[in-house]
């Protein structure tokens, strides 16, 4: 299935769930509600046209205006690449686990919920590992989050 | 005769093992020789590279990717250029895609000399990893001929390459290859067949397909567990698709099985060189619009390539500004350690440090 095909393909069977979204550049960019992401992520994994069975990437991002979490996902056994992307408020910043899908995701989960404080649910170890074990100063992904000791440069 | 009954007890392995291949804490819950359970323990090299990067500009981003992951720097370099490329879309001339092949296959091969000398080293064979080392030299000279540095080469740039390969570089290029070509019989003649290196790969720490494809374990080690997936095939980025070169696959998903392939990668990659010295076109190196304040319209990509340990990838979005929104990125490593619980109980500890040598860790990249 070329890039168009996969397109082609999933406007006609997950229309309405899956989102397409215009700023996504080479690879397919998709936006899926929050509440429906495990129920998507679910079906994409095991519709065997598609077979998403290899999870690149999780991240979290702040675009300044809300939170958005943005899985990367791949094929291996028909070779094909989606990415999928949740939106979400400041004040209702969380997502459900999808390690029952696939288990990579674990850490990337934590990941996410440590530099960002986007919620996890369901998630069976949410624990600090990257920021030091006492760390106390907020989720420093945040846009809104600077350094103590850090200046900003002046613009070029 | 009655079964002594043992105490559970705790060891930590590292911050500073020297096998841990940076600093890697393992938590280990030991029965005597046995493992019960592994946890690890990361972060110690957390630099906040992405946050970083979001206050920096895309040239300036540069320099800060090849610190992500400083054994194969061309490739981290290569892959956030590639992702500002894909959202600028943006022409590369000719010839930098040529250089840019050989320098990534040139910066694979030295990857997997260092990854032969140490893991033959952590697994306690001191002499392949002088041999390594010595190899390795001749490929980080070239690199410095190239640009000046040994380590973080700041190379590879948005819109191509920073300059063009000095006079000579191509015969000392091949005559590079043509030594390594030569010792490749010295490295499979120490230990291939070496019983005490066979007594400790062979069987060890094996990798089941379906667990390794679960938890996102790419690149070497899952070749080596049968799965025949190799970005440069599967997903084509940049030339490779112009090139004649094979995957090379294991079924075993032994510890001996992973460091056989990258042996085999070798080959491969300099097939892969002596293709693109051959057909490299005249031409210039570096797309000319591309100024010091080079702004990418609004988008957003992942964008993987494969470079010697795995899927390296960058999530990047772009709000059309001098800065990026946002710089994800993605290394192969991160799985690896966090895959390495769940097929490493149960083994001794010695088999643990071979476990984890040859599933070719580096640190920088998980924590980043």
């Amino acid at each position: 299935m070329t890039r168009d095909e996969l397109r082609a393909y999933i406007a006609e069977h997950y229309d309405g769930r899956l989102k397409p979204l215009k700023t996504g550049k080479y690879d397919p960019l998709y936006e899926v509600a929050v509440d429906k992401i495990f129920e998507v992520a679910k079906a994409l994994k095991e519709d065997d046209n598609l077979k998403f069975d290899f999870l690149c990437n999780l991240g979290g991002v702040d675009t300044g205006e809300h939170f958005e979490a943005v899985y990367n996902i791949a094929s291996i056994s028909n070779n094909l690449r989606l990415d999928f992307k949740v939106i979400m408020s400041y004040d209702q910043a969380e997502v459900e686990s999808l390690q029952e899908i696939w288990p990579a995701i674990n850490w990337y989960e934590r990941e996410m919920w440590e530099l960002y404080g986007i919620n996890v649910k369901n998630h069976d170890n949410l624990t600090r590992f990257l920021l030091p074990d006492d760390w106390d100063q907020g989720h420093p992904m945040r846009k809104d989050w600077d350094a103590p000791d850090f200046k900003r440069k002046p613009e070029l | 005769m009655r079964e002594l009954r043992t105490e559970e007890f705790i060891v930590n392995m590292g911050p500073q093992h020297p096998s841990t291949h940076g600093v890697c804490r393992l938590v280990l819950t030991m029965d005597g020789e046995k493992i019960v359970k592994i946890e690890p323990v990361i972060g110690y090299l957390h630099r906040a590279i992405e946050k970083v990067m979001e206050n920096r500009t895309y040239s300036q981003c540069i320099p800060m990717m090849d610190r992500v992951e400083y054994v194969t720097s061309m490739s981290c370099e290569y892959v956030f250029s590639l992702a500002t490329e894909r959202i600028a879309e943006m022409e590369v001339p000719e010839r930098a895609k040529y250089l840019r092949v050989i320098m990534l296959e040139l910066n694979r091969i030295a990857s997997h000399l260092l990854f032969y000398g140490v893991t033959a080293m952590d697994i306690g064979a001191l002499t392949p990893f002088l041999y390594g080392m010595r190899e390795r030299e001749l490929i980080i000279d070239l690199f410095e001929m190239t640009c000046g540095q040994r380590l973080t080469y700041n190379y590879i740039r948005i819109g191509g390459v920073s300059k063009d390969i000095p006079k000579g570089f191509e015969q000392k290029c091949r005559s590079a290859l043509k030594v390594i070509a030569e010792k490749m019989s010295d490295y499979e003649g120490l230990l291939n067949e070496n019983p005490i290196w066979l007594k400790r790969t062979k069987g060890v720490g094996i990798l089941p397909k379906e667990l390794a494809i679960a938890y996102g374990v790419s690149g070497p080690n899952l070749r080596a567990s049968g799965v025949q997936y190799d970005l440069r095939r599967n997903d084509p980025y940049c030339i490779y698709d112009k090139f004649d070169f094979d995957i090379p696959v294991r079924y075993n998903g032994d510890c001996f099985d992973r460091y056989i392939l990258r042996l085999d990668e070798i080959k491969q990659s300099m097939r892969i060189i002596y293709q693109a010295l051959d057909g490299l076109p005249e031409g210039d190196v570096k797309n000319k619009k591309v100024k010091l304040t080079f702004k990418p319209p609004a988008g957003e990509t992942y964008t993987r390539i494969e470079n010697s340990r795995g899927e390296l990838g960058v999530y990047l979005i772009s709000d059309g500004g001098k800065k990026p929104l946002r710089v994800k990125t993605r290394g192969a490593s991160f799985n690896h350690v966090q895959i390495l619980p769940h097929f490493s109980t149960n083994m001794l500890i010695a088999d643990l440090v071979a476990n984890f040598a040859t599933l070719d860790i580096i640190m920088p990249e998980v924590d980043r």
